[in-house]
């Protein structure tokens, strides 16, 4: 039913077709007049490999700058001129993305020019950053999609974090793993009673669910985490590389030479879109999120789904929560979430409330912000302020551009009332 | 149905309120210390701290330890109000002048505003400030750090050290008493490879553009960890996170990693975080206390009469933690021989 509602619209409208066209031969000129007119011929960059800390070595990738951004601007330029003129139907967003990719690595040339930066720690720590944001999408998308609107993933990414970290060090890491993820499921149940028992604003209730665990979590931390340093060490899960596939050349010790955390977001990715769309579990829980009602007629019990929807979000933003302790640094201070959670929800959205929307979002954002470091680090003349920015530019950049408007599932937010 | 949600809600409410109130600590109302019912000879030393709490582990409780010096030392009597939020620094200002303190001690930056009204008012009640130098007044002590001084003894130290040629640094937010670590930090790099011939980098900071690697926030230690993994794979293999807690998440990635070292602010890591005692390389040190001894000190003296204290390498304001022969260094820099900053 909802598959036929959301099917995604190809066509292309004329003026929506010129202009991005317009932005990509913009785009093409802007690698030329910006990047390649400023260097030198005979400058080389060099894009180290191999990401640290790896044991399989690559030989370092050196290329002459100003014959490989000319090459960049004129391929950007022809795909923007037949844009402009005959357009790319369908794979008009694909052929931006190229582009718009291709003015990002032009740009990561250029101020690489007579330099060297490691290419492969930068997607590595891309895949890293973009954890907690998945994460947290993952969890706000259970939701969202059984109907319940939730802007409390920060606080149980918090309550999770610290009861992670209390636990861990009490015992061991695998009990704290699950202690955050059942401490995240009790808070989503009050969420759940206030919300669905009780219909109160949903929005309303889970900013109280937010404002409690702050204080709550910075409270035990002030009180006696800071004092115990014993109860606030739990030690990391540490990275092992997956055998074979670690080993493939690049993008192995990029994609699987993580920790659990990693590895957990590449599963819940799959596992979810299959549970959602493919099951008649996910059917029911869409219905719910859809069209409660029509889905009450059908016998779809719909209070005890959606109360099973937000338990299980809040026990996945109970995990995503613990990242920040038992996958990150081992301790917990106050407000170390340092706003993820939110970056999640709005992952969420711009991802279109799916699954690889999400994750694309999530690594978008990753992407942005490791960026900002190296080009911190590289020295570029960017006040800091401004590269800090970057992530959250960028995002709502390509999203509100590439993505445009998303449907959200239509009774999000609205309690239901049998009658 | 609708009496119990209101009900519920109220309770939520009320605890979340309360909660987040104790968040930093202690009540108001519990903690005026050790001050007696009848007002005799000690000196009374009375502390605002900031709204991290008398037990911070940096700022506040350095700040402390200078009155519990000079109460072991002198005839001094210490107390001290915790701010829970900022609304709280007049409140606690104003609650000390009624005890008649003979010197109140502000922590901080941000009680700059606070403390410069109530010198203003109570010309004949002594105060002392951590963090300002911008405030005039006769009975009034600014206490300030030359940060920098110590900086560059730790970036001279870190380029001593480095095995691959590149150190790093990276910090909060990019305001002066953060980056004044920075750039001693990078001045000192530079000594060290105009007095060997090395061409140690430093990653993360240009003095002269003063711009470099920031992560935005004092919070997020999981950033603190992506900063050094992207130092370290850059090659730097010293590292000096300037921004709290966030640095610990630094030192999480470096032990796990391996091959480097992490430069502590503030207090010597060794000692505050004992189990990354094995990769601390030294650290910058910002002795408040011995400016607040120092300040107690003039008071019991007789000698107080504000002004502007500034914590050097000559008075034992800053320093590096740890055994590292640069006492001549430490001499250039007080005879003004070598240059710290831009």
């Amino acid at each position: 039913m909802t598959t036929t509602l959301r099917k995604k619209i190809d066509y292309v409208s004329p003026s929506r077709q010129r202009w991005m066209g317009g932005i990509q031969m913009a785009l093409a000129l802007g690698i030329w007049a910006i990047f390649s007119r400023s260097l030198e011929t005979g400058t080389f960059t060099t894009f180290v490999m191999t990401p640290g800390g790896s044991e399989f070595e690559l030989p370092n990738w050196i290329f002459s700058t100003l014959p490989t951004l000319n090459t960049f601007a004129m391929i950007a330029f022809a795909f923007g001129a037949y844009q402009f003129i005959k357009g790319f139907g369908k794979r008009t967003n694909l052929i931006l993305s190229i582009v718009v990719g291709l003015f990002v690595f032009s740009f990561l040339s250029w101020a690489t020019a007579e330099k060297s930066i490691n290419l492969a720690g930068l997607l590595k720590g891309t895949m890293v950053r973009a954890v907690p944001i998945a994460l947290g999408a993952f969890a706000a998308m259970i939701n969202e999609r059984a109907g319940i609107v939730n802007i409390a993933i920060e606080g149980k990414m918090l309550a999770g974090a610290l009861v992670s970290v209390l636990i861990g060090s009490l015992t061991n890491l695998w009990i704290g793993l699950i202690a955050a993820i059942i401490v995240g499921g009790l808070l989503a149940w009050v969420h759940g009673i206030l919300s669905i028992k009780y219909k109160t604003d949903q929005i309303i209730s889970s900013t109280v669910i937010l404002i409690f665990a702050t204080g709550l979590t910075s409270f035990v931390s002030a009180r006696f985490l800071q004092k115990y340093q014993h109860l606030n060490s739990s030690g990391i899960f540490h990275s092992f590389p997956i055998p074979i596939l670690s080993e493939i050349p690049f993008f192995g010790p990029i994609l699987f030479d993580h920790n659990i955390f990693v590895y957990a977001m590449y599963f819940f990715l799959f596992f979810l879109y299959f549970a959602l769309f493919q099951t008649r579990w996910g059917l029911r829980l869409r219905s719910v999120g859809e069209h409660p009602k029509a889905a009450d007629t059908l016998g779809i019990d719909v209070n005890k789904t959606r109360y099973m929807a937000v338990i299980l979000s809040g026990m996945m933003g109970g995990f995503a929560g613990a990242y920040f302790t038992l996958g990150s640094v081992g301790r917990f201070d106050e407000v170390m979430t340092a706003g993820r959670g939110f970056i999640g929800l709005a992952a969420m959205i711009f991802g279109n409330w799916s699954p690889f929307g999400s994750f694309g979002a999530g690594l978008l954002f990753g992407f942005a912000d490791s960026l900002a470091s190296k080009l911190a680090i590289l020295g570029v003349n960017i006040s800091s302020e401004f590269l800090l920015m970057t992530p959250y530019i960028a995002t709502m950049i390509v999203l509100a551009g590439v993505v445009g408007r998303g449907q959200m599932p239509a009774a999000s937010g609205q309690p239901y009332e049998k009658e | 149905m609708s009496k119990k949600i209101t009900t519920l809600f109220v309770l939520l409410l009320i605890a979340s309120l309360a909660l987040t109130a104790c968040g930093s600590k202690d009540n108001n109302a519990a903690v005026v210390e050790d001050v007696p019912e009848v007002v005799v000879d000690p000196v009374k030393v009375c502390q605002v701290t900031d709204v991290g709490g008398i037990d911070d582990k940096s700022f506040n409780a350095t700040a402390w330890k200078g009155v519990e010096d000079a109460e072991a030392a002198f005839d001094v009597e210490g107390s001290f109000l915790e701010s829970q939020q900022q609304t709280d620094y007049a409140t606690n200002i104003n609650a000390f002048i009624e005890e008649e303190c003979d010197l109140i001690i502000t922590v901080g930056f941000l009680l700059g505003d606070a403390t410069a009204a109530a010198a203003e008012a109570n010309p004949d009640q002594k105060f002392a400030i951590i963090d300002v130098n911008y405030l005039a007044f006769d009975n009034l002590m600014g206490l300030d750090f030359a940060i920098d001084q110590a900086g560059f003894l730790a970036g001279y130290v870190a380029a001593a050290n480095t095995v691959t040629g590149v150190v790093g640094t990276f910090g909060g937010i990019n305001i002066p008493p953060v980056t004044a670590f920075m750039d001693g930090y990078a001045y000192g790099v530079a000594y060290f490879n105009e007095e060997n011939g090395t061409a140690v980098e430093v990653l993360g900071w240009n003095p002269e553009t003063q711009e470099g690697l920031f992560t935005g926030n004092f919070e997020s230690a999981d950033d603190g960890r992506a900063m050094g993994e992207t130092l370290m794979d850059e090659g730097a293999d010293v590292i000096m996170p300037v921004a709290g807690p966030v640095g610990l998440g630094t030192a999480a990635a470096i032990q796990e990693r391996g091959g480097a070292w992490i430069v502590g602010v503030d207090n010597d890591w060794t000692l505050s975080n004992p189990e990354y005692a094995d990769i601390v390389l030294t650290s910058v040190l910002k002795n408040m206390d011995a400016g607040v001894f120092d300040t107690t000190e003039e008071v019991v003296n007789g000698t107080f009469a504000g002004g502007l204290w500034v914590g050097t390498l000559a008075n034992g304001g800053v320093g590096i933690a740890g055994d590292f022969d640069v006492q001549f260094l430490i001499d250039g820099i007080i005879a003004g021989d070598i240059a710290t900053k831009p």
